[in-house]
């Protein structure tokens, strides 16, 4: 057996354990920090080995799981991203009823299902690295049981993510019923055109479509964003959408274009949806974590173009939004935790007037949401630039058009929140409090975005190779 | 070894004073004390890689023809690479040189002229970043990244010139900087883009093998043309008439960004642009006509008007303009070696006649008539004698720098067309007359009582000291050891010295001097009679020409008619149409509000109903529903 | 049993009359008790469906686990649920409709899929624990291993969520 190809999955689980056990041995009433320390630090640990793992080709147990670039570079997303969340959800674990090493403990199991989602080659594992990510969730969801607002989202997310798995599950027995095999490449061959493959095909899609939140499955998306904890939504806005993604491009790329069906034609659809739906319904939130969570939706739509070329190029693009979402995401959602920790509300009055009090957090949320917005020289632009370039050259100019277009609008609502927080005026004058490690993760991650948006040459070169990798 | 490092870690010298931008303006903008001391702290480590750089190219033979070239891809899409790199040849070796010392004397002077300003630390992230922009531009590969940074240098020009933004002029001036040099921006970009079509690189390398076969094989009409977009960058940036109007302006700024602006960076980007891609317009005899032509026009014109200004810095700036002029007029006759020469000792001189004049303003309080000064040879000593040093440069009398930087130049001229050595020399004549003029109204003469003029500090003192050394010695030491078998384009050309030229030139300038001396010498005013008699003359210099009078008619006119013509039609046309999709979204977006119902039950149903929709549709655009469910 | 035998036809459909109507149960009983019990039976018509195709070990797995575990846990979980009255603790609701539509329009589509489809019959083979055993050690030892932590994930989960809803009350 492989076990190397497994190395970063074990290695987090065991993580995982590890702060399992040191919480028994500290005392009850002791702050977890430390072991927020130890995640943050074993993660960056095996963020740094993964750096060396690219160019690795290898499978465990006939090609059921796969170790390669494209698999490695989204479990790097998933690593940085997990790493920022702990960052800046240091305060907000202490500040936890109860069960604060637990939160740490969940949120590496979630992204060992996520890893596992990347590597995935049959419907076995994707499955179980899908509900193994969805459980995690869901129990982070619901954390902060003695809110409402956050049972509510726990059970809607419960259901609808069971509903969701139920479908794809369902879908994926009708694949495994005309191929009589689990694994992509047996299916890739054993698929034939037929009804049943229309049906399964279409059910497994949407299940990938709740991952990612495209509409019309992603209803839950406001409503559990809205209920989450902040560090969570974060974590679940770009990590369950880029395991989602991670998982749904292998399959497409590797199993549907045989088929003969015109499986891009979905694609285009599920997109246009996202990106009318997510800009246009993002407009009249106040609640900025529903205005984000629609905004990721919008993304998912954005992301989407880049699956429609079939081709590598589209995949880099995909590969790159989303590494480059992850910092936009955490600057966003690092600086909503601040504002949310000094005024226990996260809407835009509460946004309001925050150049004067905490400048610095300000121009991290300018930059992240214009990121977004996609406005050159930041990230968002060259990512963009990259999808929708990659589906204009398959053919596919008016859905770049109407990105284009729903991009110019998502700036009115991202402007709306700038506009808040530079000429608004502070809802309070006291004095605000930013704790250091959520000053540094929103300014590294809007460094990050600056970086990547004036020099992007290395990123989109490590995505290229790694969108290469799938297509043999 | 440590030129060897300074060479491939040339990468530092643009990088070093922006991350000192990046630092004070993120975290030290409370602590001015430091936040000076790490601007010069990097500027100095930039000025020192930027000596191991030039002594790389010397002791390397790295040439004009053989450059140092690093680069690495910045963005790539299919029909399009984008690099950044580092090109390092003689030119850029010295324009690393030039720009990097004196932006560091600049950053020394302004800790003393600087002093009790309340952006104390801000003005140091904005002259760091100015001069790292210009830093970058210099070793760019190509035009895009030259681009780019010329972009950046014109930014922080706007934020440096609109500095004391509480002044309304201090406002128009940097505004009329920014959208003057925006025209030629445009004209340049075009040009870029062009040669990325037609020859599908922007790299300097590539195009310069590229250009001369493209011009053996279709003859040269596009490509003028294509040369002429690109040097409207240069005549906007570097005050080429007619875009010259925003460089008088630009003195709106504090004296250091002059000093900073006129020497070293914004002005002679446009300069080193052209010789950057003289490849391009070397092998084309049109462009190269009308460079040289609006280069001695420019230079004879703005001289004119240098005659008649009252306020210091203006007069500096109409010489700057006459002196760019000069550099544009030797790359025009195809000498880029005199270009270049007169491009570094101007720097020296200007930077210095710049740096005295703020050292005069900051004893007098801003007090900017020259002909309120009077006299402040004896409080100012120091100054008095650094200011003649570089009067006597920038007159070209021997054996100062700009004798030999000028001589290049009007031995260049004299080679191609009598015209313009003519014009070339009766510029100098000019230029001789009116630096004369500054000089003895200011220093000499009866003082001013009301001025309690007082010398300045060692901080001000030490930079401009420098530079008066170099305004000395940056003529006669690069002359003697060879500065145009390094810094040239095609052959190296041993220019002796052409000793009919040279005596001519210096007679020229001393005959200046004799009239500023008759006319003003002694503390002797007798000029309203001369006034009298050419008067004519007299207010169209003082006028400038009336160039910014005739741009502002042109603008109420025709510029604000079309204007009105097309608010209205951006107010009734455009504006219904984006308002009225901004409500069309609005309205959807409420719609979609409602349909978020917060019912799992909902969700669910949208869902699965969802589920089959996809499937029908897929069925029936695979027909699979026609055809039975047989395929 | 035999494939396509006449028993086999008629426990095929006795079973799945049995679990349908057991469904249908659950979902129109007011008493969300019955409701509960209901679902174990429709878990055990599903084990009798894994019988008749063989899957000894499929039903085994399910009528202990399902109907066993979680179907005594659901009931356990309404029990111990504060309602006003156990009667009507599972009314009807607006849904109905909406929910019917969805419900069948998914069901016509999937019965269109098996329907259309030519499915491929293989002669089927008897699969026992041991070989579902050596393939969770072998070719799916990572989603199994991935299973166990989901499982540790839950418990985690259940003692977090506990200790919430006490912070609660």
């Amino acid at each position: 057996m492989n076990f190397d190809a497994l190395m970063l999955e074990m290695a987090v689980a065991l993580l995982a354990l590890l702060i399992l056990v040191a919480d028994l041995l500290m005392e009850p009433g002791q702050s977890r920090r430390k072991l927020g320390y130890l995640a943050i630090a074993g993660l960056t640990g095996l963020l740094l080995v993964s750096l060396g793992r690219y160019g690795m080709q290898g499978a465990f147990f006939n090609g059921l799981f796969l170790q390669d670039d494209y698999a490695l570079f989204f479990k790097q997303t998933f690593l940085i991203g997990a790493i920022l969340v702990c960052l800046f959800s240091l305060d907000t674990v202490d500040n936890l009823p109860h069960s604060r090493a637990e939160f740490y403990v969940l949120l590496l199991f979630a992204v060992v299902g996520m890893m596992i989602l990347a590597s995935a080659n049959d419907l076995i594992t994707l499955y179980v690295g899908i509900e193994l990510m969805t459980f995690s969730f869901f129990i982070l969801v619901g954390y902060v049981l003695c809110e409402t607002k956050s049972t509510e989202a726990a059970i809607k997310y419960l259901v609808l993510a069971s509903a969701a798995s139920a479908v794809m599950l369902y879908g994926m027995s009708l694949l495994f019923g005309i191929a009589g095999q689990l694994s992509y490449n047996a299916l890739a061959k054993g698929l034939t055109a037929s009804p049943a493959l229309i049906v399964g095909g279409v059910m497994v899609l949407s299940g990938f479509a709740f991952k990612i939140a495209a509409p019309p499955f992603h209803m839950w998306a406001p409503d559990v964003y809205e209920g989450a904890p902040i560090p969570v939504t974060a974590l679940l806005a770009m990590g369950s959408k880029a395991a989602g993604f991670a998982a749904m491009v292998r399959i497409f790329a590797e199993v549907f274009p045989g088929t003969g069906y015109p499986w891009p034609l979905l694609l285009l659809l599920l997109s246009g949806a996202a990106m009318l739906v997510g800009n246009l319904a993002a407009i009249p939130q106040t609640n900025l974590k529903r205005m984000l969570a629609y905004s990721s939706v919008a993304q998912a739509g954005y992301l989407l173009t880049g699956m429609l070329s079939g081709g590598f190029a589209g995949v880099k693009g995909v590969l790159f939004y989303l590494m480059i979402y992850v910092f936009a995401n955490v600057g966003a959602f690092a600086v909503l935790t601040a504002v949310s920790r000094h005024r226990n509300g996260e809407t835009i009055g509460d946004i309001a007037g925050l150049s004067r009090k905490a400048p610095v957090l300000a121009v991290v949320m300018t930059v992240s949401l214009l990121s977004m917005a996609g406005i050159p020289p930041l990230a968002g632009f060259v990512g963009k630039f990259f999808l929708f370039s990659s589906a204009i050259d398959a053919g596919y100019l008016w859905i770049a058009v109407l990105g284009f277009v729903l991009s110019m609008v998502s700036v009115y609502y991202y402007l709306n929140v700038v506009k808040s927080m530079y000429l608004g005026a502070p809802a309070d004058d006291r004095p605000f409090e930013i704790a250091m490690p959520v000053r540094v993760t929103a300014v590294f991650a809007m460094a990050a975005t600056l970086a990547m948006g004036v020099y992007p040459g290395p990123l989109s070169q490590l995505a290229e190779t790694a969108a290469k990798t799938v297509f043999k | 070894m440590w030129a060897d490092f300074s060479l491939h870690h040339a990468w530092l010298i643009p990088l070093l004073p922006a991350l000192a931008f990046a630092i004070i303006s993120f975290f030290l903008l409370r602590s001015p004390w430091l936040a000076a001391r790490l601007a010069i702290a990097a500027m100095g480590t930039a000025f020192l890689i930027a000596l191991g750089v030039v002594w790389a190219v010397g002791s390397k033979g790295i040439t004009v023809e053989a450059p140092f070239v690093m680069k690495t891809v910045w963005f790539s899409m299919p029909g399009l690479v984008a690099s950044m790199g580092v090109l390092v040849d003689p030119i850029a070796a010295m324009m690393l040189f030039v720009v990097s010392l004196i932006s560091l004397l600049v950053l020394i002077y302004s800790t003393g002229y600087m002093t009790g300003d309340p952006g104390y630390a801000r003005f140091f992230a904005f002259m760091s970043l100015f001069a790292a922009s210009m830093l970058a531009m210099v070793i760019a590969t190509n035009f895009l990244q030259m681009f780019v940074f010329w972009e950046l240098v014109g930014l922080c020009s706007y934020l440096l010139i609109g500095w004391y933004f509480f002044k309304i002029s201090a406002r128009e001036a940097a505004k009329k900087a920014f959208m003057t040099t925006r025209i030629g921006d445009f004209g340049i970009l075009l040009g870029i883009l062009f040669l990325q079509i037609a020859f599908g690189t922007l790299d300097f390398g590539e195009l310069a093998v590229k250009v001369p076969a493209y011009v053996q094989q279709n003859g040269v009409a596009l490509l003028t043309c294509v040369a002429l977009l690109l040097f409207a960058g240069p005549i906007a940036k570097s005050g080429q008439f007619p875009l010259h109007v925003w460089l008088p302006d630009a003195m709106e700024g504090p004296t250091p960004v002059s000093a900073l602006i006129h020497a070293a960076t914004m002005v002679v980007a446009g300069v080193y642009l052209v010789a950057r891609a003289f490849a391009i317009f070397s092998v084309l005899p049109g462009a190269m006509t009308v460079i040289a032509w609006l280069g001695c026009f420019t230079a004879l014109f703005a001289a004119a008007i240098a005659l008649t200004q009252r306020e210091i810095k203006r007069i500096l700036a109409f010489s700057t303009i006459s002196q760019l002029g000069y550099m544009m007029l030797a790359l025009g006759v195809g000498s880029l070696t005199a270009s270049m020469f007169h491009l570094m000792t101007h720097a020296f001189f200007k930077a210095l006649l710049f740096l005295g004049a703020g050292s005069i303003l900051h004893a007098l309080h801003d007090k900017a008539d020259i002909f309120e000064m009077g006299g402040l040879r004896k409080s100012m000593p120091a100054t008095c004698a650094m200011m003649g040093i570089a009067v006597l440069a920038i007159a070209g009398i021997p054996p100062f720098a700009g004798f030999f930087s000028k001589d290049e130049i009007l031995v260049a001229a004299a080679h191609v067309s009598t015209p313009l050595y003519i014009g070339a020399s009766f510029t100098a004549f000019l230029t001789a007359f009116y630096m004369a003029r500054l000089f003895l109204v200011a220093f000499f003469g009866e003082e001013n009582p009301h001025n309690h003029a007082h010398e300045s500090g060692l901080a001000m003192l030490a930079p401009m000291g420098v530079l008066a050394v170099f305004s000395i010695i940056a003529g006669i030491v690069p002359f003697t050891m060879g500065f145009g078998d390094w810094v040239r384009f095609g052959p190296a050309h041993h220019a002796g010295i052409d000793w009919g030229i040279a005596s001519a030139s210096t007679l020229i300038a001393l005959a200046g001097f004799g009239l500023a001396w008759a006319i003003y010498g002694n503390g002797a005013r007798r000029s309203d009679a001369i006034v009298k008699q050419v008067g004519v003359l007299y207010s169209l210099s003082l006028n400038k020409f009336y160039i910014d009078e005739i741009y502002q008619w042109f603008n109420r006119n025709i510029v604000t008619g079309l204007a009105r013509v097309l608010y209205w039609v951006d107010l009734n046309v455009v504006d219904g149409i984006v308002d009225g999709a901004a409500q069309k979204s609005g309205a959807v977006g409420n719609i979609l509000r409602r349909f978020q119902t917060g019912q799992t039950q909902h969700y669910a149903a949208l869902m699965l109903m969802a589920t089959v929709m996809m499937t029908l549709i897929l069925a029936i655009t695979a027909g699979a529903v026609a055809g039975g469910g047989k395929i | 049993m035999e494939n396509g035998g006449l028993m086999h036809t008629l426990a095929f459909f006795l079973l799945s009359g049995i679990t349908l109507a057991a469904a249908m149960g659950v979902v129109f009983k007011r008493n969300l008790v019955h409701s509960a019990f209901l679902l174990s039976v429709t878990f055990l018509g599903v084990a009798g469906l894994y019988m008749t195709l063989q899957a000894e070990f499929m039903a085994a797995v399910q009528a202990l686990v399902y109907s066993g575990a979680v179907a005594v846990l659901v009931v356990i979980g309404v029990m111990l649920t504060h309602r006003q009255q156990m009667s009507r603790s599972n009314p009807p609701n607006k849904m109905l409709l909406v929910g019917a539509l969805a419900a069948l329009s998914v069901v016509g589509a999937i019965v269109w899929a098996i329907l259309a489809t030519p499915w491929k019959v293989g002669k089927g083979s008897v699969v026992t624990a041991g070989d579902i055993g050596r393939r969770f050690l072998t070719d799916f030892a990572p989603p199994f291993e991935a299973v166990a932590l989901l499982l540790l994930a839950a418990l985690i989960g259940a003692v977090v969520l506990f200790k919430g809803g006490k912070a609660q009350s």
